[in-house]
């Protein structure tokens, strides 16, 4: 079996997780803020970028 | 056996006649004064390896420009000045030269320790969107991070630089000063793409798709991942972020377009022609209370605004208590203008004599200011330049008094 490609697995997995979320909060299961949102749309972009470079140093 | 000069050097002997591999080799004509000796060297090819480094005798700081002064063979200090007027640019050269120091290589280094390199920053890029993250995150700070913006607007400008310049340099780009150019709009037309999924997605949030493209969100990452076993789908990071970003920030902001979009302005003459509530997706809404002679007690008054601005005008014998939630924005009430931020819970509930009429103010703007005022355009004739473009002025002064305990 090929070998994943671990930023797009891990990007794959949090931008769901998000979609989910954004989701949610259209169906007013949830009630999202700024405060929220901004720390967590930071934290995926940052687990991207992260395991991208980490997957290049090893 | 074969014996082989090179592999049996043997120590010529004085008067041998020189060995073949020893013979001077053929070489041009000599030239003469007509053909300088320039002119007879092999003509300039193009570098089909020719790389960006920092340079490592040329070097002010970090080598960026003298680098880039010899990639596109120009003179360093030409590279110093633009650097350092692109640092007075809001910081753009400042960003751009960290950025280079993180990712382009040193003279001489091997390919194994560029790629390293660029795994390096990558990580440094992640672990700072994380560590900001955190910081937002962190119990006590939850709506009083408005400190944080700053370094939130760093972070996501030195991300996109990043990017750019990971598009640009990140694999080595070869051959001429064209190339880099290339990829330089390359990296532009992906971030413009990028800007006009978000505002597609936003726009879609906005007017009622906000559920089908969550789903288009959440059908993205599971192609990410089922890319991640079959190859090729990193390409779909980008856009799916950007369409995920869309749709948080109308989703923050609480944006509903079916409440309307434009100005919108309410002047009711009499109390019984005002609404319990006012809403409008994005823009200006003015509800004028001047004339609307409210009878003693209390009334409540919700305003719900999207993006943009709320003014509530009422008249001075009226005691107005307000609550309001604010995404992005300020509080202004009766020209108080410390309480911007982000995720604002403002509450001012004071008590009003009896006899007297109290308005109760209930907002939630998503994005934008909830302004309570007694005038307009009274501090026009000072031409107070930063609002002189502002459609509606306010009374700059303060007020409540006919509130209990108002001095």
């Amino acid at each position: 079996m090929r070998r994943p490609d671990p930023p797009s697995l891990v990007a794959g997995a949090v931008i769901a997780a998000l979609g989910g979320l954004l989701l949610t909060e259209r169906l007013d299961a949830v009630e999202l803020s700024f405060g929220l949102l901004v720390p967590i749309c930071l934290a995926t972009v940052g687990v991207v970028l992260l395991i991208s470079g980490l997957t290049r140093r090893g | 056996m074969e014996s082989h000069d090179d592999q049996n050097p043997t120590t010529p002997e004085p008067g041998d006649p020189p060995r073949v591999d020893e013979q001077p080799p053929i070489t041009e004509p000599p030239t003469t004064a007509e053909q300088p000796a320039a002119a007879t060297a092999a003509p300039p090819t193009t570098d089909p390896a020719r790389r960006l480094f920092r340079s490592r005798e040329d070097r002010a700081i970090a080598g960026v420009c003298g680098g880039l002064a010899a990639y596109f063979r120009i003179d360093p200090v030409i590279v110093r000045i633009a650097a350092v007027a692109l640092v007075f640019a809001g910081g753009a050269g400042l960003l751009l030269y960290l950025a280079a120091m993180l990712l382009v290589p040193a003279e001489g280094t091997s390919s194994a320790q560029r790629e390293g390199l660029t795994g390096r920053a990558l990580t440094i890029g992640g672990v700072v969107a994380l560590v900001v993250a955190t910081l937002v995150l962190l119990p006590g700070t939850g709506s009083d991070w408005w400190w944080g913006g700053p370094f939130v607007f760093l972070a996501v400008v030195a991300l996109a630089a990043l990017g750019v310049w990971r598009l640009v340099v990140g694999d080595a780009p070869r051959g001429s000063g064209a190339e880099i150019v290339r990829r330089l709009a390359i990296g532009v037309g992906v971030l413009a793409l990028c800007g006009l999924l978000f505002v597609a997605a936003a726009w879609a949030g906005a007017f009622g798709g906000g559920i089908v493209v969550a789903a288009i969100v959440i059908a993205a990452g599971a192609g990410l991942i089922v890319g991640a076993f079959t190859g090729g789908a990193r390409w779909l990071i980008a856009p799916a972020l950007s369409i995920a970003l869309g749709l948080a920030f109308v989703s923050a902001a609480g944006i509903d377009a079916g409440n309307g979009i434009g100005e919108r302005e309410y002047r009711p003459q009499r109390a019984a022609d005002v609404r319990e509530a006012y809403e409008l997706g994005a823009g200006q809404l003015i509800v004028d209370l001047r004339n609307a002679d409210l009878p003693a007690g209390d009334h409540d008054l919700k305003i719900d605004i999207g993006m943009g601005e709320a003014v509530v005008l009422v008249p001075r014998d009226v005691c107005v208590a307000s609550r309001a939630r604010i995404g992005i924005g300020a509080v202004d009430v009766f020209a108080r203008h410390d309480t911007g931020g982000v995720d604002i819970d403002w509450e001012e509930l004071p008590t009003a004599p009896s006899g007297t009429a109290r308005l109760v103010i209930d907002a939630d703007v998503g994005l934008g200011v909830l302004a309570v005022a007694y005038e307009r355009d009274r501090f026009a004739n000072g031409g107070s330049g930063a609002f002189d473009d502002d459609p509606v002025r306010l009374a700059e002064e303060p007020g409540n008094d006919a509130c209990q305990g108002s001095a």
